[in-house]
């Protein structure tokens, strides 16, 4: 019987002409996908300044772009500062989202919940409406070229939103349990609260990454100093610098890809899973 | 101290850090930029009040008429066609290959989605090229003609269209799949059982069901394509002419060219009227549809 209900399954699932032309159509947009980076990559490895691929340019042992990417435009250093500037954003987002989403969560004070409304609230913002304030009260106070400002603009509500509706599965008979035993408060929340949402907490990490790494016209504006600019800048003006020596762009490319990409290899779960959430509960 | 208290206390101690940044960084901005667009203000001298001269001026401008015109354009090219591609491309991933082929085409799919703009903006800018480009080369290996993609009126926005398009299908088709994969499997099997054929229940449950993800894909949507910025500066700066200059291009030559920081203002408060009314209509139609 079991095998019988499973050759009726497949038979349901059999392709049809339609299925066919979907999986036709899905199959090339994938393809168009992927192709583009492909591209990128198999490219920066060509000295040609012309851009039809030809294979024997390409040479895969040869890194002299690369070297020539990191050796002579800073592009190193910019490197640099988008890893301190990416680090401090998902340190600093995964401390005050999860401080504030626990207070929401399990604390009790006058005014929490229109407060939170107007965390979700600022979220709708476009950025563009805050950067030029902020801009000026950076060039009041100084503050524009460092890694403080370029981080600060970073952190938003919405991790506060994610990690609180986390912080629902939290136990509050633990947390009571735990005060019972005469733990200290602070102690509650890194001991007991911090180690329960560790799987939301890789999730907002994943986001303030990605987010903070390809973060483009907040760095542009606010860096003028050559040695504070961060990656995506770098590669923007890669372009101007390098006219048509388009390998060597592509090197810059690849290398500002590289690592979101290994971090989705590692961590996709992750990826899809924050995104799905914010978007079901919206 | 009562023990209620202290917890008061407690909680807010935990949420002040967030809140002076959001505060800071984000409510007082606002204040500040609508202030800031009754003035004109070069930040090397005080900001003078000028009324609602900025505004006027913003209406009066034809680089924002293009702006605004590019921008509305853009939202409309790629909002449908994202949405379309990625709830399409969910619907066949959800029925008809649940398994680690259907896997492996959803992670592909969200490659573009990982990139930075500039990423794309830079890979297609090379790949779109006139003379030896990618794509030229293709069509002429097909005996057609090259076009000039980003250098020509007619196709630069377009172009820029199709990239958006192709790096957002990946993220609403993350946010549809798990919408389809919510929808309870009974609904399919007495669709079934009386009968109808795939489209059918495509249409009558399918498409029914995920009208809440909808809006917000929608929304989202637009809300995102009206702030465009990074692919159009990389890929054509703007150009050939104004063929390619959006609102956000017009509110960061302003202010950080110009700095005419009282005029960005007016435009970026403009922006945020809009994005408001979208926001507004967004909920009414939920508020509806919950009514019924």
């Amino acid at each position: 019987m079991a095998g019988m209900s499973a050759t009726n399954t497949k038979k349901q699932k059999a392709w049809t002409p339609l299925g066919v032309i979907g999986l036709f159509f899905i199959l090339i947009f994938a393809a168009i996908c992927i192709a583009p980076f492909l591209y990128m990559l198999i490219m920066s490895f060509t000295h040609s300044t012309t851009l039809m691929i030809s294979w024997g340019d390409v040479n895969f042992t040869d890194f002299t772009n690369y070297e020539h990417v990191f050796g002579k435009s800073g592009f190193f250093r910019s490197l640099m500062n988008s890893v301190i500037v990416v680090g401090c954003s998902c340190f600093f987002n995964c401390v005050i989202a999860s401080m504030a989403a626990y207070g929401f969560e399990k604390k009790h004070f006058w005014g929490k919940e229109f407060l939170f409304k107007v965390y979700m609230l600022t979220l709708m913002i476009p950025g563009q409406v805050t950067m030029i304030p902020v801009f000026i009260i950076m060039k009041k106070l100084g503050l524009l070229n460092t890694y403080f400002a370029l981080v600060v603009i970073i952190l938003n509500a919405f991790g506060v939103f994610l990690i609180r509706q986390f912080m629902e599965s939290v136990p509050d008979e633990l947390l009571e349990a735990a005060k019972v035993d005469g733990c200290p408060e602070y102690k509650i929340f890194i001991n007991i609260v911090i180690p329960l949402i560790k799987p939301v907490l890789v999730s907002l990490v994943v986001f303030t990454f990605v987010t903070s790494w390809n973060d483009f016209m907040w760095p542009l504006v606010s860096t003028t100093d050559s040695s504070m600019y961060t990656l995506t800048v770098a590669l923007s003006l890669l372009k101007t610098q390098y006219q048509t020596n388009y390998g060597l762009i592509l090197a810059g490319a690849t290398v500002s890809f590289i690592f979101p990409f290994i971090l989705y290899a590692f961590l996709q779960k992750q990826f899809v899973e924050g995104i799905a959430l914010s978007g079901v509960k919206g | 101290m009562s023990r209620k208290k202290k917890e008061a206390l407690q909680g807010i101690i935990y949420v002040l850090p967030s809140f002076i940044l959001i505060m800071a960084f984000c409510i007082i901005p606002i204040f500040m930029s609508g202030y800031f667009s009754f003035t004109s203000y070069n930040i090397m001298t005080p900001p003078k009040f000028v009324g609602l001269e900025n505004y006027e001026r913003v209406f009066q401008d034809g680089y924002v008429a293009d702006a605004a015109k590019n921008t509305l354009l853009y939202v409309l090219m790629t909002v449908p066609a994202q949405t379309i591609l990625s709830l399409v491309f969910a619907a066949f991933l959800a029925y008809k290959m649940q398994n680690k082929t259907g896997g492996f085409l959803r992670s592909v799919m969200f490659i573009p989605v990982i990139a930075s703009a500039v990423t794309a903006g830079t890979i297609w800018r090379i790949i779109l090229n006139t003379e030896g480009g990618l794509l030229n080369n293709i069509l002429n290996f097909f005996h057609l003609d090259s076009v000039n993609w980003l250098g020509s009126t007619k196709t630069a926005l377009i172009s820029i269209c199709i990239v958006a398009v192709w790096k957002n299908v990946g993220y609403f088709l993350v946010i549809y799949y798990a919408g389809i994969m919510g929808i309870s499997k009974d609904l399919y099997e007495a669709a079934k059982v009386d009968g109808a054929t795939s489209i059918q229940q495509f249409f009558k449950i399918t498409l029914p069901m995920l009208k809440p993800i909808t809006y917000l894909v929608v929304t989202l949507g637009i809300i995102w394509s009206f702030q465009v910025f990074d692919l159009a500066y990389l890929m054509t700066g703007g150009g050939p002419g104004r063929a390619t200059v959006t609102l956000v291009m017009g509110i960061y030559n302003a202010a950080f060219k110009q700095y005419k920081m009282g005029y960005a203002c007016a435009m970026a408060m403009l922006l945020l009227l809009i994005v408001v009314i979208i926001n507004v209509i967004e909920n009414l139609f939920f508020k509806e549809r919950k009514g019924k």
